[in-house]
């Protein structure tokens, strides 16, 4: 038996090793493979960024799925979550499924805890779990707060300060279902044509093919595929919603005009080409701020109070002011205020493991592909080797 | 009188809905729907999850009682449902809750493993059986890996219009048979609720009839 026939028949445990370990080793070593953002996901991440800040928008996210689906789609929606609590998006979730309602508690509660100021009821809303999909999307189509009368902490829906301004469907006019299955169409066959409501998706890769004509068509207005869209909604956050600028004081509500200041910065694809850009989605630990003189000084004098211990902790590195975050000490923190070492942190762009995870499995996830496309190309070389041998005799 | 009477009530109720999703009438819209349907709609959902309860006991009850094959796997299922069901019931849903400890180290790992061996069959399966026996076969195959490489970023490294010709592949002539099934399955779809709402298809009441 000469080698290719060997290949031929190689033992699919074998297989299953090379997967294994393809996976395994960039998950252990990570690296920073940065993902270019489709459309889809532009266009979902540009929806729910028009309502940062008001009273009158709020995103609805439908939780569709049981803890299986959950690697690839747990990461789209913590990512859409904190997206929303960046920008100040109102933001509500319900599932069908009695399995989702855990998914939803864990989500909020893990994003959550970067956000101290962010208050249940007030920024959020969780319904919980509901039965009767159908019943619940046609009657929010009329009013919410009849249709879905308490949240999941038995809440009535009327008393609760995030449902001031929001009606039905011409408010909470974005709807994101996480699925694993095709069940998304609900929204599409009945919300949609009868209240004309926004309609997104994030489903598992598998899925995805079968979602295609709706995005086509226009009735989707965008769609998370896989850990591929979530690494792009982690991307597209981290360069935009949680972006920081040093020159601006986020703690001031208002404007000289009045309007309202929502941290982060508006989507711009030349944005997204940038070189700077790529420091910003980094996967790997960054510890420093760095600054030109003109933003550190602009920087310092939002904390003109902390200005001296800012000061000690600066280091110039070639034309750089740098502050290395790692190196701050509990007493220093407790000086500085911990608003301020909050935002000197996310200048940092050092963002939670638990926010770039997704973009950590897709560098397992392009190897793997690899891996499976080299599979594809030796048994199709050792097949027509093979079948050359066999013409030949 | 055991069929006729569901039958008239699925036909009387498709009626209804068919007018409720046509009509702007409040009478439909609010007396009906809002008034009537929705409480009803909800206090009937304890009552189904109730019954699968019952059916997914019953089922594994006899399955322990007629040693059928792997009914030692039926003892997990009553531990498992009694355990989390207690745990929900006596220390609630929330965070730090032993129903919240149990999705988070138990039941997340194990379905999330289950999904994800997924990568392994079709690794194993695209070696195996993903050959270029025909012109279609290789047409097939391309498409595939430009679309495999297209989804990762070394695939964006390798070549930076990849994304372009595999965003091609899938609105094109993937949508294309994407949409004739598609619209065959609306139609029949169509088909089978008129049948239904005429009564001239009755195989969901069971029998032939």
């Amino acid at each position: 038996m000469n080698f290719f026939e060997r290949m031929q028949n190689l033992d699919r445990r074998w297989i299953y090793i090379v997967v294994a370990l393809a996976i395994i080793i960039p998950l252990m070593i990570p690296y920073n493979s940065d993902n270019v953002t489709s459309p889809p996901t532009e266009n979902l991440y540009q929806m729910i960024d028009s309502f940062a800040g008001r009273e009158d928008r709020a995103v609805l996210l439908s939780f569709l799925h049981d803890a299986s689906t959950m690697p690839e789609l747990y990461p789209m929606e913590i990512a859409i979550i904190r997206h929303c609590f960046e920008r100040n998006i109102k933001v509500f979730a319900l599932t069908f499924l009695t399995s989702g309602a855990p998914i939803i508690d864990y989500a909020f509660n893990s994003v959550k805890e970067e956000y101290p100021d962010v208050k249940s009821g007030v920024d959020y809303c969780n319904f919980g779990f509901k039965p009767q999909p159908m019943a619940l999307v046609l009657g929010m189509g009329d009013n919410i707060a009849n249709a879905v009368n308490t949240d999941a902490e038995g809440r009535k829906l009327e008393s609760l300060p995030i449902m001031k301004g929001i009606t039905n469907y011409n408010e909470m006019n974005l709807v994101v279902e996480f699925s694993g299955s095709t069940a998304g169409t609900y929204w599409i066959y009945y919300a949609r044509p009868k209240f004309g409501v926004n309609v997104a998706l994030g489903v598992t890769a598998v899925m995805a093919a079968d979602e295609y004509p709706y995005l086509q068509s226009g009735q989707l207005i965008g769609m998370l595929t896989g850990l591929k869209g979530a690494a792009e909604y982690e991307k597209l956050v981290d360069v935009f919603a949680a972006y920081r600028d040093p020159k601006v004081d986020y703690r001031v509500k208002m404007d000289a005009e009045g309007n309202k200041i929502i941290p982060g910065r508006p989507f711009g694809k030349e944005v997204l080409n940038d070189e700077s850009t790529k420091k910003l989605i980094n996967i790997t630990t960054q510890t420093k701020a760095e600054f030109t003189p003109a933003d550190y000084a602009a920087f310092v004098a939002k904390y003109p109070e902390q200005k001296a211990i800012f000061d000690s902790l600066t280091e110039q590195e070639k034309d750089k002011i740098v502050i290395d975050v790692s190196k701050i000490t509990p007493e220093q923190r407790n000086q500085m205020g911990e608003y301020a070492y909050r935002e000197l942190n996310k200048l940092t762009y050092n963002i939670d493991y638990k926010f770039k995870v997704a973009r950590i499995g897709m560098n397992a996830q392009s190897v793997a592909h690899i891996m499976i496309i080299v599979f594809i190309l030796l048994g199709n070389i050792g097949y027509f080797i093979q079948r050359a041998k066999t013409v030949e005799k | 009188m055991k069929k006729t009477i569901p039958l008239i009530m699925v036909i009387v109720g498709g009626i209804i809905f068919v007018l409720y999703a046509f009509s702007p009438h409040k009478l439909l819209q609010d007396d009906f729907y809002n008034k009537f349907y929705l409480p009803w709609a909800y206090a009937s959902a304890p009552w189904a999850a109730l019954l699968g309860v019952i059916s997914l006991c019953m089922m594994h009850s006899s399955k322990i009682k007629r040693r059928a094959p792997k009914w030692q796997y039926s003892y997990f299922f009553f531990g498992g449902f009694i355990i989390t069901s207690l745990a929900g019931f006596i220390g609630g849903t929330q965070k730090g809750s032993m129903l919240m400890w149990i999705f988070e180290n138990m039941q997340m790992p194990m379905s999330s493993t289950m999904f994800s061996l997924l990568a392994f069959y079709m690794a194993s399966a695209a070696y195996k059986a993903f050959r270029a026996r025909s012109a279609e076969a290789t047409v097939l195959l391309i498409a595939a890996i430009v679309v495999m490489l297209a989804q990762v970023p070394l695939g964006v490294k390798i070549y930076k219009n990849l994304p372009i010709i595999s965003q091609w592949i899938l609105d094109v002539p993937n949508l294309a048979s994407k949409r004739g099934i598609a619209i065959g399955v609306g139609l029949g779809g169509v088909a089978t609720s008129l049948k239904i709402l005429l009564g001239i298809e009755r195989s969901y009441l069971g029998g032939t009839d």
